[in-house]
């Protein structure tokens, strides 16, 4: 199996490292349940069919990346930096919680 | 204190184990030639978080080179900036203390790291020195591939590596944290052998 890497280019797997599922997110653990914290640290869905899961580029660039993968054929469909992905979350929730906080009305004069 | 002064001699990263003279096949000329790179100054930048154009600017002022692309390597001479990472770069210059000042000058820009000490650089050359590295990296080094002006962040029999090329002859670079050179020349001088290797003096 090859991997993609976005600033290295396409390289053998041995030089990349494993971690797991990309989409857990870390609850707050002062404020998350006990349930939310076991199900973030332990709980993983295993699926047959397209995952995104986060590799180390341990041999090459030390980037962490995420990577689409279909696990029945190991087809890899997409791989972005794992730095890109967080930033664009992290401007998807503060534009949320924009919108949370915004009066009803005041939309129509943005 | 003077017994322990006598003690402690500067050697160069490749002293003990690159030994100038011929190894592996001695007939014909020898296929790959190696030439260490002692006492170069060399350090890692890192870009501050948003450092941008600054930095850019910082860097042309300084090397008057740009700061290269992912997988891209630029000289001036023997002065170079090779790219190692997304956001991270090696300067390289041919002389300790070339490279004094430079955090100073990138204050606030990059963080900036002395690896004069910390890596040991070899250059490559000779008719079978592409054939050589192919033995060792898994990355394709075929002129339709990789030229000069191009680098790699990959690894050797396990052994982390940044190898950049020189120019078309082909001519390469590759360095290795230093107390890796040991591991490193013997996986070299195993896999040069069937071509033939000559050391040469420090370039």
């Amino acid at each position: 199996m090859r991997i993609r890497c976005p600033y290295c280019g396409e390289r053998d797997n041995g030089e990349f490292s494993y971690l797991g599922d990309a989409a857990p997110v870390r609850p707050d653990g002062m404020d998350a349940s006990s349930e939310a914290m076991h199900d973030y640290v332990y709980l993983r869905d295993n699926r047959a069919g397209e995952i995104r899961e986060l590799w180390y580029h341990a041999a090459g660039c030390r980037s962490w990346l995420v990577v689409t993968r279909d696990t029945r054929t190991h087809a890899i469909t997409d791989v972005q930096p794992a730095r890109e992905v967080a930033k664009t979350r992290r401007a998807e929730t503060r534009l949320a919680e924009t919108r949370t906080v915004t009066p009803a009305g005041s939309a129509s004069h943005a | 204190m003077a017994e322990i002064a006598t003690l402690w001699r500067p050697r160069g990263a490749w002293d003990l184990y690159a030994q100038i003279g011929r190894h592996g096949r001695r007939d014909g000329p020898a296929g790959l030639i190696v030439a260490p790179r002692e006492g170069l100054a060399l350090a890692s930048i890192t870009a501050a978080d948003g450092a941008g154009d600054g930095l850019a600017e910082a860097i042309r002022a300084r090397f008057g080179l740009s700061l290269p692309e992912p997988g891209a390597a630029l000289f001036s001479g023997e002065t170079g900036l090779v790219w190692s990472g997304p956001d991270q770069w090696l300067a390289l210059a041919p002389a300790r203390g070339d490279l004094d000042g430079l955090g100073a000058a990138l204050q606030n820009l990059a963080a900036v790291a002395d690896q004069s000490d910390g890596r040991a650089v070899l250059r490559l050359s000779g008719p079978d020195a592409r054939r050589v590295l192919e033995k060792g990296v898994s990355v394709d080094l075929h002129p339709r591939a990789f030229a000069a002006g191009r680098t790699a962040v990959t690894a050797v029999a396990h052994i982390g590596v940044q190898l950049w090329q020189r120019d078309d002859r082909p001519t390469y670079e590759l360095a290795v944290a230093r107390s890796f050179a040991g591991s490193l020349w013997s996986w070299l001088e195993e896999a040069a052998a069937e071509f033939g290797c000559e050391v040469r003096a420090s370039a």
